[in-house]
Formats: C-alpha cells, sequence, structure tokens
C-alpha cells in the first residue's frame, strides 16, 4: 500500500514544480516519448532481465551439458532430453501431471459452476456463503496440505472417523500411504482449495448475462435446461476458458507444494510430479543440467497447451 | 472496480429481487422448495469449507492426548497454553517478521517497477512498444517454476541466496508480468483527452503519470497488491528453493520443518496452523468485497 502515493487534488503545484519537457510540442509527435518511456521501463527491464531472460537462456545452455553443480560443465548436446524420454520416473510423473489436469479441468469447472449457479440462485446471503467458499483460496498451500494430512490421517484423521460414524468403515483406507488412492487424494485437496476461486469467477461471468436473455428464452417455451443449454453456457465459454487456462498451468508448475508437503512423490513415487522430481533430482543427487532440461520439456507442454487453449478460444469467439 | 460492474448488475439484481416476491406468490410451495433445496446444497459447501478449520480451531484447543480420544467434538478444557508453546517451539515471532519483511518489501518493488512500465506501453508512443507489450505476454506463460535450477544459479551468482532482500526482489520478478498487464488494462481506460489536457498545460510524463493516473487507477494498484501478497505470502516453493538457513525461513518454510521435526505434538501443529492462518483469514474476510470485486473484475474483462 506505501508505494501507491496519496492522490494529490491540486495537482496544479506538483505540475507546476516539474519543467516542461519540450515547451510546446504535445503528445501528436510519435517519436517524442522515447526517452520517457525508455526511462519509465527500465526497472522493469532490469528485473524482466536479471531474472527471467537470464535464466531463460541460461537454463537451455546449461540443459545441453552435464554438470553436478561444482566441476566444469560438459556439452552433451540433446543427451538429457534423449535420457528423459527413457526415464520412466519421469515418464510416470509427466503421466501423473495429466491424470492431474484432466481430474482438475473436470471437477473444478463442473463444481466452480455449480457452486455458482447456487449462488447466483441464492437471494439472502449470497456474500456470506461467497466469502465461505472463498476463504480456502487465501489459505497457503502448506497450511492446506498440513490440514489435510491430518484430516487423511490413517488413525485418528476426520475421513476414517466419518467413514465410521456413516456406518462405512470397510472404506477407510490409508488415504495417503496406498499408491492406488494418493494421486486422488492429493487431486481432492487441490480442488477443495481453488473450489472458491473458480466458483466466485464463474459467479461473475453469470451475472453479466442480461436478465432479459432468460425473460425471452421462457417466452419463447425453454425449459430450465434448454436455457442453461443455450443462454447461459455460450455466454460464459471464455470464463471456462480462463478456468481451464487458470487450471492447466495450476496442475503442470504449481503443485509442487501440496505435493511436498502431503506425500513428498511417494509412496514409490506414486504421486511423483514432474516439479518434485525436478528438485530431487536437482538438490538431492546433484544432477543440475538434468532437471534444468525437466523445466523446459515441462515449458513446452505448458505453452503449447495454453497456446492451444487461446487459439481454440479466439476462434470460439468468432463463432458466437 | 465496482462502478465497472454496478451498471450492468443493478437493473439485473433488480429484477431479479422482483421476481423473487413474484416467484413466491406464483410458485408458492414448489418455489420455496427448490430454494430449500438450493439452500441445502450452499449450507453443505459451508460445511465442508468451514468444518476443517473448525476441527483446526478446536484441536489447538485441546490436549496432546484428547486430540486422539475426542476426534469430533469440541475441546473439553481450553490448553492455551498449546498457542504458547507452538509459538516458541516453532520459532513463530521470526517467521511472521520474516515474511512481513519479505513481503512488503515485495510489493514495494513490484509497485514501483510495473506502474511506469504499465503506463508507457498502454499510453506512450515510442518505437518498440509492441516488442515490450509481447515480452510481457509470452513471460505469463513462462511460469517460473519451469526455470526454478536455472533461477537458482543466477540467485547464487548475483549472491541472493539466503538473502531476504534478493528473494523479495525475485519475488517481484515473477509477479511483474502479470501485474504489468493488469494496470496496463486499467490505464487502457482511461480517456486520452485527460493526458492532452495536462501535456498541453506543460506537464512532463513523470508528472502525469503520478498526479493524474495513478490516483485514477488505484483499484488496479490494489488488484496488483491483493494478487501479489496472497501470492508472496503463501509462496513455499521460491523459499525452499532460495531460503536455506532456518533463521531467514518465513511462515509456510517454517510449519513444514516445524512438522517435519516433531512427529505427533498434533495439537502444536494445530496452534501453529491456526496462528499463522487465521490473520490472513481476518484480513479478507474485512475487505472481501473488495477483494473479490477486484478479482472478478480482472478475470472477467479478460
Amino acid at each position: 500500500m506505501s508505494a501507491a502515493p496519496a492522490p494529490s487534488p491540486d495537482a496544479g503545484a506538483g505540475r507546476g514544480a516539474l519543467l516542461p519537457r519540450r515547451p510546446g510540442r504535445t503528445s501528436h509527435a510519435p517519436s517524442g516519448d522515447g526517452l520517457a518511456a525508455a526511462a519509465m521501463i527500465l526497472p522493469a527491464a532490469i528485473l524482466f532481465g536479471l531474472f527471467y531472460v537470464w535464466p531463460f537462456a541460461s537454463g537451455f545452455w546449461l540443459s545441453l551439458h552435464s554438470w553436478d553443480g561444482f566441476s566444469p560443465p560438459v556439452f552433451i548436446g540433446m543427451a538429457n532430453y534423449v535420457r528423459l524420454a527413457s526415464d520412466r520416473i519421469f515418464l510416470g510423473a509427466l503421466e501423473n501431471n495429466i491424470i492431474f489436469v484432466i481430474a482438475i479441468l473436470i471437477l473444478k469447472n463442473v463444481l466452480g459452476l455449480g457452486l455458482a449457479l447456487l449462488l447466483n440462485r441464492a437471494m439472502v446471503g449470497r456474500s456470506f456463503f461467497r466469502a465461505a467458499a472463498f476463504v480456502p483460496v487465501t489459505m497457503s498451500f502448506v497450511a492446506v496440505g498440513l490440514l489435510w494430512s491430518w484430516i487423511y490421517n490413517p488413525v485418528f484423521g476426520l475421513l476414517n472417523a466419518g467413514l465410521d460414524l456413516f456406518g462405512l468403515g470397510f472404506l477407510k483406507h490409508s488415504w495417503l500411504g496406498d499408491a492406488n488412492t494418493a494421486l486422488y487424494a492429493i487431486i481432492a485437496v487441490d480442488v477443495w482449495k481453488w473450489l472458491g476461486f473458480h466458483g466466485v469467477i464463474y459467479l461473475a461471468g453469470l451475472q453479466t448475462i442480461p436478465a432479459e436473455l432468460y425473460e425471452s428464452a421462457t417466452m419463447d417455451g425453454a425449459g430450465r435446461f434448454r436455457r442453461f443449454w443455450h443462454v447461459t453456457l455460450p455466454l460464459i465459454m471464455p470464463i471456462v476458458f480462463i478456468n481451464s487456462i487458470l487450471g492447466l498451468s495450476g496442475a503442470f508448475v504449481r503443485n509442487f507444494d501440496i505435493v511436498y508437503v502431503l506425500t513428498k512423490g511417494g509412496p514409490n513415487h506414486a504421486t511423483e510430479v514432474a516439479l518434485t522430481y525436478m528438485m530431487t533430482k536437482a538438490f538431492q543427487d546433484g544432477a543440475m543440467s538434468y532437471a534444468a532440461a525437466m523445466g523446459y520439456v515441462l515449458f513446452m507442454i505448458v505453452g503449447l497447451a495454453c497456446v492451444g487453449l487461446l487459439a481454440l478460444m479466439r476462434r470460439q469467439r468468432l463463432a458466437l | 472496480m465496482s462502478n465497472v460492474l454496478a451498471p450492468s448488475q443493478t437493473p439485473a439484481r433488480r429484477s431479479l429481487e422482483a421476481r423473487f416476491g413474484d416467484t413466491l406468490a406464483a410458485l408458492g410451495w414448489r418455489g420455496l422448495a427448490e430454494l430449500g433445496l438450493v439452500y441445502l446444497a450452499l449450507f453443505v459447501v459451508l460445511v465442508q469449507t468451514i468444518y476443517p478449520l473448525f476441527w483446526v480451531l478446536s484441536g489447538s484447543l485441546k490436549t496432546k492426548q484428547e486430540v486422539i480420544t475426542n476426534v469430533w467434538g469440541p475441546p473439553s478444557g481450553l490448553a492455551v497454553s498449546n498457542y504458547a508453546e507452538a509459538w516458541r517451539m516453532a520459532g513463530m515471532g521470526a517467521r511472521i517478521l520474516n515474511s512481513v519483511g519479505i513481503t512488503m518489501a515485495a510489493l514495494v518493488i513490484l509497485v514501483l517497477a510495473a506502474t511506469p512500465c504499465a503506463y508507457a506501453i498502454a499510453r506512450l508512443k515510442f518505437r518498440g512498444r509492441i516488442a515490450v507489450t509481447a515480452a510481457i505476454v509470452a513471460a505469463m506463460l513462462v511460469p517460473p517454476q519451469v526455470m526454478a535450477i536455472p533461477l537458482f544459479l543466477v540467485a547464487r551468482d548475483l549472491g541472493l541466496i539466503n538473502n531476504r532482500l534478493g528473494i523479495a526482489i525475485i519475488y517481484a520478478a515473477t509477479s511483474l508480468p502479470l501485474s504489468v498487464f493488469i494496470l496496463r488494462s486499467f490505464f487502457m481506460t482511461l480517456p486520452a483527452d485527460l493526458e492532452d489536457a495536462a501535456r498541453v498545460d506543460g506537464a512532463s510524463r513523470l508528472a502525469i503519470l503520478v498526479h493524474i493516473m495513478l490516483p485514477l487507477i488505484r483499484p488496479g494498484v490494489a488488484l496488483v497488491l491483493i494478487f501479489g501478497f496472497i501470492e508472496i505470502w503463501n509462496d513455499f516453493f521460491l523459499a525452499f528453493l532460495l531460503l536455506r538457513k532456518p533463521e531467514l525461513q518465513t511462515i509456510p518454510l517454517g510449519l513444514v520443518s516445524f512438522f517435519q521435526q516433531y512427529d505427533s505434538l498434533w495439537n502444536l501443529y494445530f496452534a501453529a496452523l491456526m496462528i499463522t492462518t487465521l490473520p490472513v483469514i481476518v484480513v479478507f474476510l474485512l475487505m472481501q468485497r473488495q477483494f473479490i470485486a477486484g478479482l472478478t473484475a480482472g478475470a472477467v474483462k479478460g
């Protein structure tokens, strides 16, 4: 907050204090802003150059070498990438990422839209329910992960105790300890954390749909389902895409925290995702350049998927 | 942002309310039953979100034994000493100070760097404007996580490992593309005559930005600060990568190492979780209207 200067109602005083740069010239001179623009972009450009361009470029150079972090790097061309293509743990991790993505795209969109439709019908207490659903979004993945590691605890966790309570004791389970359920248990936590976020965005989308459209659809004899299918869904397609892009990149590159806190990729790599494997390789096995190559594979996948979705979105918009 | 949404929203809401009355009159029991179902479903959502938090709260006030014997219910006594003990054992004080200092420094750097850049690409005419804008958009497709390894090496070369100001600068950099993009869209909504008038009066570009434009895009700056705050305050990944000394750790790192260090002190974990989570939730609940309005305006505007 401190960075935003207070508004100055007497801008005249400030303006008087600063001498005009080029008297007599106005913004109609196209090249006149070059210097001012360069000065204004400079701070951002320094940050961007140091922490985006440099790592991005040097990381690619690094991925073409063999390097343990200490001894001099040896150029090996594409060997790291070739090795990745037959690294069964890495391929397993990517498979887990893909399961993660598919499950999350379906669950977050369907449940998020469902929540938004419910909220949209609530005439009293809408903002109360909306705020309650949004609370997990404000929590850190670490807090959410620790909370759920207790819920899933096989001895006294809430989930198993709940199954007992409803007479479903035979379903009791070591949710995170069993390789068959661990990944889905983590996905459920991710959906729990983000449901309110996607619901709120869908709700905002629903509220931009003019009520007259529903009224005229009703007058044309459209039932509830057809109104949803022909009015609501086409009009919120852009929101579906926004939610999908957010969910997609989240499932590929933002799930380190939750996986690390809940299972660290175990048991026996059952919940390993690309990011956890990358960090293990880099900082436990010292395979810096091999880990860097994983980052680029991940970047290519996420980048292509996002570009594909954006292209699809553009085409859909034209069709609408 | 509320004034962006308001014009389209108000008539819709009013007619909804009017229709609510009509619905009650026309549909009678059927409408009521339906509304009852909606609220029942919302209540289920409420319970699944809030009950786990209530569970942590009551767990934080139980004794170590009671956490295991009394899973569901409220605590039998109030073991408030859990909080003092968790605070001491997890080194909360130092972690909170680290988190506050790092987050504030990062947000200041972020706003100081992002605002003029966004203004320049939104309003100034210069060669390379499209290239700069394209670089910002492209950077949004490169999540910092995928370049974690080279980022670590760059930070090491610059002496920014185990350095609180260092990680603040890196946080500012990783939040930069999205922030510039958000601020740019806010600057572009402002009318051009505003600037032209000031330019005729002889004001410099910087004076126009600071005195005329900035007050008008305060909702945009607030949005950037909100996004940045949640992202940086809650971050585990970059802190895990760049802060390796225990005394420099932020809250998320501290929680994880506390959790890993002491096995089965469940009541203390609950207390530590409460200490770190509750303030953020309270702040959110206090300003949730601005928060959600800003978030949704940003997303719906695309």
